[in-house]
Order: structure tokens, then sequence, then C-alpha cells
């Protein structure tokens, strides 16, 4: 056999245990969909159906238009999520801008208590938020969740290396120009650093969409849950309609995977050249 | 002189936003819960706050369940060198030639952006454990009692320690192909010519030059796992019998359940003391595998 064919076998044989190992990692998201249009009855049928005989919207309905509303969470979830990555972007980029390219004292131990704080657990943090919220009035409203979203320190971390690589002639020409700092963030770095402000605009929105643990503690009143509350509630409400369940995390990913299909190239590469190079 | 005056300034202002939302929503709530952690504070309802010294430290010591909980999250790191190990695997799949790349890529890191609770409820009921599709199979290839997973104290936490794998298995696998395209070919080739079998320029060539990033990923990955939450609380909520409880859900039980916020933030303390340790641990365990250049 020749080279050429000898290759062409080894590609497809590695693609192909490639593919079945792809497969284990859709299946639990496959395994969800196709359960969200079967009956009770027909979920644990075996062998799998991984096509429902009779697909209904029996359970989809129940989630948008049940009593346990999913367009009240998408609502609240979206609002918060928004506000929150607007608030980490434009907070975060300035920082980073800051820290990576204008010189002041203080900097490197400013950084420093970045750093560290990277190490804090979020959970040491839940009983001290919870009573400042409540003196602040602002426990059990959607406050508490999006502006503690606003102020981003691993987003400070990731576009600060990547402002680092970009060339430092640019700085150093434009501030001989008597641009201030100002302008050069404004009509220089921005535009250059676009598609790393996209990847964390996409890494803030789907970390903000998932946040459980904060809408856990933060919020009591039904009216304010959040989509992955509600996801919980609906456990907790309807424990073994499975048919239900399973429509409901659907409901609750499909921001996610719409985000993930469109911005696809600009989270691989972004996270790629923050965390790997500079 | 001005200029650099002016610079000063600059620097500051833009730095200063995120400055002050991390003073008030990271600085302060952490100063705060050092304070707390000597405090018998009852919540809200329990009106009086007093100081207790170290009593909340002197209970944590025979607390049983503090220490299963440790025991629990140190079992539980056992997802980051799995999850590092096959990202690696993953990642020098796809960096041979491969039909659909793009394709594959994508589905190998999907799980990563996830909703833990969402996935979590999918897992719970791929692994449950009468009727569950994974049971059935073992079920049909011969299996006489297949492990009841979720349910069983046993295997509550292996099967965790496999959701958390796959999870964040993406994450690693994307940063491993970036790097791995880096590897220079001509150290490759050199190995090669001196006769080095495949897995042997593997083991001398790849792995060394790309050990600063696996450093790094075990380092982030370590981190993490003493903050996980949301999965565990999802389809075990710790249990059964505290046999998946870790120390973040211990921290919340104890605040938010038992109302006890003064121990749980002694709770919260040393988790991030074991954090800072186990940083510390990996730090000066890495001259002995990582190589800079």
């Amino acid at each position: 056999m020749t080279r050429n064919g000898k290759q062409n076998i080894g590609q497809m044989v590695l693609t192909l245990i490639m593919i079945a190992a792809a497969l284990i990692m859709i299946i639990p998201l496959v395994w969800m969909i196709s359960t969200s249009f079967k009956t009770q009855p027909e979920v644990f049928a075996y062998p799998v159906k991984w096509l429902p005989e009779r697909p209904t919207w029996e359970a989809h309905r129940k989630v948008w238009l049940g009593a346990l509303n999913f367009v009240k969470y998408y609502r609240n979830s979206l609002k918060i999520a928004v506000l929150g990555t607007v608030g980490a972007i434009t907070f975060g980029s300035m920082a980073a801008y800051g820290f990576a390219r204008v010189q002041f004292r203080g900097r490197n131990l400013l950084f420093g208590l970045y750093l560290l704080l990277m190490m804090v657990p979020p959970q040491i943090l839940f009983v001290p938020k919870f009573i400042m919220f409540d003196w602040a009035g602002i426990y059990n409203t959607h406050w508490a969740l999006f502006l503690p979203t606003m102020f981003t320190i691993i987003g400070v971390f990731y576009m600060r290396q990547h402002f680092l690589t970009l060339p430092k002639e640019l700085t150093e020409a434009a501030i001989i120009d008597g641009a201030g700092h100002f302008t050069m963030f404004r009509k220089i770095f921005l535009p250059l650093a676009k598609p790393t402000i996209v990847t964390f605009a996409i890494l803030d929105f789907t970390w903000a969409w998932n946040n459980y643990e904060d809408a856990l503690v933060f919020l009591i009143d039904e009216d304010l849950y959040t989509v992955p509350l509600g996801l919980n509630n609906f456990l907790l409400e309807y424990s073994i309609d499975y048919p239900g369940m399973m429509a409901a995390a659907t409901a609750s990913i499909i921001p996610i995977v719409l985000v993930f299909l469109f911005g696809q190239r600009y989270i691989i590469e972004g996270l790629v050249s923050s965390s790997v190079k500079g | 002189m001005k200029w650099m005056k002016r610079q000063q300034l600059a620097g500051y202002l833009f730095v200063l936003p995120s400055i002050i939302g991390v003073t008030v929503f990271f600085l302060i709530p952490l100063l705060f819960s050092f304070g707390l952690a000597f405090t018998n504070w009852l919540g809200p309802t329990g009106r009086d706050l007093r100081f207790v010294g170290l009593t909340n430290f002197r209970r944590l010591l025979f607390d049983g369940i503090f220490w299963k909980a440790v025991r629990n999250n140190v079992f539980y790191l056992l997802h980051v060198p799995l999850s590092v190990g096959v990202g690696f695997l993953v990642a020098s799949g796809l960096n041979r030639r491969v039909f659909f790349r793009n394709g594959l890529r994508a589905s190998f890191f999907l799980p990563y952006l996830i909703s833990a609770v969402a996935i979590g409820f999918s897992w719970m009921l791929l692994f449950h454990p009468t009727q569950g599709p994974i049971n059935q199979l073992l079920v049909s290839l011969g299996v006489r009692n297949p492990p009841l997973w979720l349910a069983s104290t046993k295997y509550a936490m292996p099967t965790v320690i496999i959701i958390a794998t796959w999870q964040s298995m993406g994450f690693n696998m994307i940063i491993f192909l970036a790097v791995l395209q880096e590897v220079p070919r001509h150290l490759k080739e050199a190995a090669q010519i001196d006769g080095a079998k495949s897995w042997q320029v593997v083991r001398y060539v790849t792995l060394p030059y790309i050990s600063p990033i696996t450093f790094f990923l075990l380092v982030i990955g370590t981190m993490n796992a003493f903050k996980s939450f949301g999965m565990i609380q999802a389809v075990t909520g710790g249990g059964p019998v505290n046999s998946t409880l870790i120390l973040p859900l211990y921290v919340y039980r104890t605040a938010f359940r038992y109302y006890e916020m003064g121990y749980a933030s002694t709770i919260a303390i040393m988790l991030f003391v074991i954090i800072f340790l186990f940083t510390m641990l990996q730090w000066y365990g890495q001259r002995r595998w990582v190589y800079y250049d």
C-alpha cells in the first residue's frame, strides 16, 4: 500500500475514535433534548429511543405556559446577565488597560491583590454579602446579583494578558503625538482588542446566565427567580416529571448554545490567546 | 514632570471603577468574614452577636462533618488530573490529521459552557439507579448488581467525579490544542532521527515542552475544585449521608440551612486557607517536573 493510502486509513481510524469520544461528550445533551419530547413511560424505555416514537410538545408547553413560567425567569436572567456583562466589560477593559499600559505608583501591588482575590472561594463571601446587602436594602433584589457581576477579577486578569501582547510602539507613538490615554484607549485599543472583548462579553454572559449559587443565596421571591433557580424549583415541584424536567433544562441552555454557535471562533481563540500567549 | 503626573492620574482613573467594585464586593466581605469567624452570629433573627474568640475554631477540630467534607473535597480533586489528562489526549488526537476537526472540537468544548444545574439533571436521569440507560446497558451486558451511582454512599463521589471531569475537560483540551501547535517541529524531528519511538517523543519532547501549561491548568483546576458548588448541589445536595458533601456545600448549608453564620464563616476561612496551602504545595512541587526555557 502506498504511503498516502496508509495515511488516509490512519486518518479515518483516528476520526472514528474521535467521533466516538465526541459522542460521549454530547450524549447528555442529546438525552436531555430527546427526553423533553417524550411521554413519561417512554423515558426509560430500553434500548433507548433517541428519537421518540410520537414526539410531543407537552413538556415544553408546561415549561413555558405552566404555573412556573419560564418567560418570567428568562426575563430576570436576561436582565441580570446583560447589565452584569455590560458593566464587567466596561470596567474590566478599563482596568485591564490601566494595569497593562499605564505606569502608576502601586500598580503591581494592586494587581497582586487581584491575583490573591482570584483564590478566594465565592462561598467565603456568602455570609458577609448577605449582611451587607441586607443593610443596603438590596437583599432579595436583582441588584444583589448584577452589581457584583459588573466587577470581574478574572476578566481583568485575562484582558490584561491580552493588552500586554499588543505592540508597545502603539502606545509610545501615540503618547508622543500628545494623545491622552483616554483617546488612545478609545480610538486604538478598543478597536484592536475587539475579539478579546467579545470573548469576555460572551463568557461573562454565560457565567452570569448560569450563576446558580448567588441566586440561591440572595433571592427569595419566586417572582425574582432566575433560570437556574426556576429550573431547581421545577424539580422540587414536579420531582418525577422527567420530560418536564428535561424540557426545563433544555429551555435553560438554549441561549448559551446559540451564543456558542455564533461566537465559537471568538471564545476559543480568545481563551487561548489570553491564557497561553503573553 | 507634569507629563508623569498626568500619567499617574490616568492610571488611577482607569483602574478606579474596578478597584471600587472589587473593594466593595470582594475585599470588604472577605475581611468582614474574618471578623465573623470569631462570633456566634446566628443570622438576622438571632440578635445578640458576641465575640467568642477561638470557640468556633475549637469546635471545627472536633466537627466530624467538617473533616469528612475536607476528605471528600480532596477525593473530589481527583477529577482535576483526570480532566487535564483526558484533555491532553483529546487535544493530541485533534492535533493530528483528522476529518471534521472543527466540529469535533466544538462538541468537546460545549459542555464547559453549559449550566451545571441543567446538565446535572440530565446526568441524574442517565445514572438513575434502577431504570437509567447506563444501568440498563450494564445489566444487558450481564452485570448482576450494577452500582447505584448517585444513590449509593460508595459510588456517589466517583459519579460526581465523572460528571466534573466531563464538564471541565473542554477547557483543558482547548488550551492544550493551542500549545501543541507551538511545539517546534525540529525538536520532534531531531528526536525521531535519534531513533526515538513515537511515545518517547511524547514523553521526552512534547510533555516537557508543554509542562508550564499543564502546571497552569492543574493549579486553576485545583482552585476551581475547592469552589465547586452548583453541579453537586443539583445532583446530590451533598448526600447520600454526606458522601458528596464538599466544603463549599458545607459552608452554604451551615449558613443558610442551620443559620449558624458565625460558624459558617469559620469553615469558609479554613476553606480559603486550604486553597492557599494547595496552591503553595503545587508551586513548590513544580520545580520537580516543570521546565521553563
